[in-house]
């Protein structure tokens, strides 16, 4: 009976491996299964390789077109893909490998392979040394998601690939079709348009990044996009893919009529779903919602009492940071915490060119929650110095504030470094701040960061860099409600 | 050879000490996982703690009576020549709770808490809260639902003292100092007889508990008691029919779900009867809920289970209920929490004898409610004796919050309802 254990986490991915560290932490016998790589999708196949991608991209990108804005001429700028590819896996390979020492050192105990529910207290683990069975008190689902595909293009990640693929080609694509405008897309198509691809995103809706981007922030990355030279053809529905000797004729509906592209790859990125059709989770009864997700209560209990489900695979927002989250939350719960769901904001960051970040709510969300009068405004990064020394003016932070409390509700941020500076404004929503705690709170020169506390000066009315209207009163430094 | 240490664990609920009551394990002897090796006394339940490794017992740290801190380590067991198998030894039966399941929930074996998680479902803060998420956290802790705490901070910002200062006003009351000053008492030197007949037995465990908590309230609180007849032949009438009722539901109803229902409905018109005295706080604490506990009488000594919420059960579950608790109370497996949070106790010490005793209030509650033994008497009504069932109630209160007459009124409000049990249905929500 060597394989039974108090705690059995089925996915190593950011959700699971920290499920299990804070499992093996609290003093469960913790048992993490993995069918690939320890770190899931997001440390081998979606966030850290492409991070690594995208750097190497705008790296390559300030060499050529910057670089020489700033005097610095270099010559014989070579992109040898095998080697940039290999370094990416490198840094995969490294992450994937702290994860399994974590593990380790926790006394988890890892277990290669792909599992199947037998029953609902065991599970049937298949991997290339046979079978095996491991029973457990508590399971931890965590199997996360995968990629949609659509009528007509079959992921085979060669002709047709999903993210996976494209950080794996070795060899840079001349044409590229991306399908789908969503954040994956559009992070892809950055990088390979700076690598020096053709790049034509096909786009079903009449906008990119729709519902999941603030509109005014998504204008912005889309004035870049097309600097960068990459093609958006929106209301554009992919119907199917032709062979054309090496490359492909893609055919799609625009506005009733059909249209042709060509490419020599092409990448389906219209979304992901949850892995909730594996793993016999219907043969013991595992009750799932309309669009797959397995259905969590606050403390990510699934309807049957021994089994629970985080990240991807119990609901939206699918972040990597929301599984982690929820891990230790989990975790915490098993050991008979007082812990439940109780987070205000998932911050959200899109690595595009410049990155969108966002916490808290778009204006629409406020609206819906029933705050009726808003503050908004924005502060450009253009009159930010470290911004311009940067040579990264595009963007600006835009900050919403209930206009009764000024308690600060949404911050959307496009521009240089957004993904590092939206940490402070999800602490600030977390905190209840209100703007006057971000703008009375001094924030070194000259940083980027700066740009948070002109925004909630900005959104008080009275920014210093940036003109707005009088002040109204001058002795108490402004029209700060007090409340 | 390899000598490692076991910590008492941490058992949870709050508790931060234990007493050591006995060993049961002697150095020399071999352990294997999860065998009890010392039962310990917390907070009124006695409990045993298991051994998370397999080995030789080398050395005893604690001595039998020491109050020993959680984390704090109790013996050394010399891991070496354990077989894997025995360290290995899975211990199954977390479904089952023994008498040391809240020690079964502490960290080396947490098996047995798992099961015990799913009833916890703490309250989600609304987008609209403002508290930081430690805040947020701190209450979550406490039961308290942060959604109903008016903040005091700028735009309602609900603080962290918010959240403390509910805490206290929902009954958790700290066991702080009397408002009252008392002065340090000498507690005078026995002195045992010279000519020897006597036997020396540590005061321990249980008893020991019981004697600080009596000696601390009766130095507290300012006891009086209030004696009265109650004749209860249309009770005893009632529930001989609903008794036969419950038996074909299983369930045995005795008189005390009644007893509990006209109480609940007295307390009600009588707050004051349901509150406690914060005494650090120099205030008042009204509660909104109504845990009612009974006294039972236990091998181990008097023990309190409280009937949760017991303003929104039927006497049927009342009686369940209480027939759960009392033979959880007399098998000694009563978890801590299932011993925790009465608003005002009922002790029915005449079911064994006497017909009136001056019981002691179970602070922090501020009255206890005497049940002594159904009698057959005269009783002369309407210009001749006629055979009447009666039963003497005593109500003890505490003088500080409530005033005799208050007490007097209170006594009759509960009688209008025990002597006529027509009149429970009136106050049936």
């Amino acid at each position: 009976m060597a394989n039974k254990y108090d705690v059995c986490v089925i996915g190593a991915g950011p959700g699971g491996y920290v499920a299990a560290i804070r499992s093996a932490q609290l003093g469960f016998k913790t048992a993490i299964i993995e069918r690939e790589a320890l770190g899931g999708v997001c440390l081998n196949v979606g966030c850290i390789p492409s991070k690594a991608m995208i750097t190497a991209a705008h790296f390559l990108h300030k060499a050529q077109h910057e670089a020489p804005k700033m005097g610095i001429n270099i010559s014989g700028i070579d992109l040898d893909m095998g080697k940039l590819v290999d370094w990416k896996q490198s840094v995969c390979d490294r992450m994937s490998k702290g994860v399994e020492q974590l593990l380790k050192g926790n006394k988890a105990t890892i277990i290669s392979g792909e599992a199947t529910f037998k029953n609902q207290t065991t599970l049937s683990v298949k991997s290339s040394k046979g079978t095996e069975e491991v029973t457990a008190d508590k399971f931890i689902i965590a199997t996360g998601s995968r990629p949609i595909e659509i009528p007509g293009f079959k992921i085979d990640e060669n002709e047709v690939c999903s993210s996976t693929g494209a950080l794996a080609m070795t060899e840079l694509p001349k044409k590229v079709v991306v399908i789908g405008g969503g954040y994956i897309g559009l992070e892809i198509s950055s990088y390979l348009a700076k690598l020096g691809s053709e790049v034509e995103i096909l786009e079903a809706s009449d906008a990119l990044l729709t519902g999941v981007a603030d509109k005014d922030c998504v204008q912005v990355v889309a004035r870049k996009l097309k600097k960068l030279g990459v093609k958006v053809n929106f209301n554009t529905f992919a119907k199917k893919y032709v062979k054309k000797g090496k490359s492909f004729e893609i055919t799609a509906e625009v506005k009733g009529k059909e249209t042709v592209f060509a490419a020599d790859k092409i990448l389906l990125t219209v979304g992901r779903k949850p892995n909730s059709d594996q793993m016999g989770l219907d043969k013991i009864g595992i009750e799932l919602d309309q669009h797959g997700f397995i259905k969590v209560d606050p403390q990510m209990k699934t309807n049957l009492a021994n089994i629970y489900a985080i990240g991807d695979i119990a609901g939206q927002p699918m972040l990597a940071h929301k599984a982690s989250h929820e891990g230790v939350l989990v975790a915490e719960v098993l050991a008979g915490q007082n812990r439940v769901y109780d987070a205000k904001t998932v911050p959200a960051v899109i690595f595009t060119d410049p990155e969108i970040a966002s916490a808290g709510m778009l204006e629409s969300e406020c609206k819906e929650q029933g705050y009726t009068d808003l503050k908004i405004a924005k502060f450009p990064f253009a009159a930010n110095g470290r911004a311009v020394s940067m040579m990264e003016p595009d963007g600006f932070v835009k900050m919403i504030a209930d206009k009764k409390t000024n308690v600060l509700l949404g911050v959307h941020i496009v521009g240089p470094e957004a993904s590092n500076l939206i940490s402070e404004a999800a602490l600030a929503i977390e905190m209840g701040a209100r703007l006057e705690d971000l703008a009375l709170t001094i924030h070194p020169h000259p940083t980027l960061g700066e740009t948070m506390m002109e925004a909630a000066e900005a959104t008080l009315g009275h920014a210093i860099h940036m003109i707005q209207k009088p002040l109204k009163s001058k002795s108490n430094g402004g029209p700060t409600a007090h409340v | 050879m390899s000598i490692e240490n076991v910590n008492l664990p941490d058992i949870g609920e709050g508790v931060t000490e234990g007493e050591m009551v006995s060993w049961l394990v002697a150095v020399g002897d071999s352990v294997e996982v999860d065998q009890p090796v010392a039962e310990i006394m917390t907070d009124k339940a006695t409990v045993e703690v298991p051994s998370p490794i397999a080995g030789t017992v080398k050395e005893l740290l604690v001595s039998e009576g020491d109050v020993v801190p959680i984390e704090t380590a109790m013996l050394k067991v010399d891991t070496a020549g354990a077989s894997a198998s025995a360290a290995a030894a899975p211990k199954t039966a977390p479904a089952e709770p023994v008498a040391n399941e809240p020690v079964a929930a502490a960290a080396p074996t947490p098996a047995a808490n798992v099961a015990s998680t799913s009833t916890i479902q703490p309250p989600v803060a609304s987008s609209k809260v403002l508290a930081t998420p430690s805040t947020r956290r701190l209450a979550r802790e406490l039961n308290i639902d942060i959604n109903n705490i008016p903040g005091s901070g700028l735009a309602g910002r609900v603080t962290r003292d918010d959240v403390l200062s509910k805490s206290n006003g929902a009954g958790a009351v700290s066991a702080g100092t009397p408002m009252m000053k008392m002065p340090e008492i000498k507690v005078p030197q026995f002195n045992g007889s010279a000519t020897g007949g006597e036997e020396r037995v540590p005061l321990r465990g249980i008893r020991r508990k019981i004697a600080q908590q009596m000696q601390m309230t009766k130095q507290v609180v300012p006891h009086f008691t209030l004696m009265d007849e109650a004749n209860v032949t249309e009770l005893y009438k009632t529930r001989k029919k609903v008794k036969e009722i419950g038996a074909s539901y299983g369930v045995k109803v005795t008189y005390l779900p009644f007893i509990m229902k006209a109480l609940i409905a007295t307390m009600r018109e009588f707050p004051m009867f349901n509150a406690s005295i914060d005494d650090n706080a120099e205030e008042i604490v009204y509660k909104k809920y109504f845990n009612i506990g009974f006294a039972a009488d236990t091998p181990q000594g008097l023990l309190v289970p409280v009937v949760k919420n017991a303003d929104q059960k039927t006497i049927l579950q009342l009686a369940q209920e209480i027939t759960e608790l009392s033979n959880k109370a007399r098998d000694g497996k009563l978890a801590l929490d299932e011993m925790k949070g009465a608003c005002i106790t009922i002790t029915n010490i005449g079911s064994v004898g006497g017909t009136y005793a001056t019981p002691i209030i179970n602070h922090p509650e501020v009255a206890i409610v005497g049940v002594y033994k159904m009698v057959d008497k005269p009783v002369f009504m309407d210009g001749k004796f006629k055979a009447a069932k009666v039963m003497n109630y005593t109500v003890t209160a505490d003088h500080r919050l409530i005033d005799g007459a208050v007490a007097a009124n209170f006594l009759n409000a509960f009688f209008k309802r025990i002597e006529n049990p027509s009149h429970l249905l009136l106050d049936m929500i």
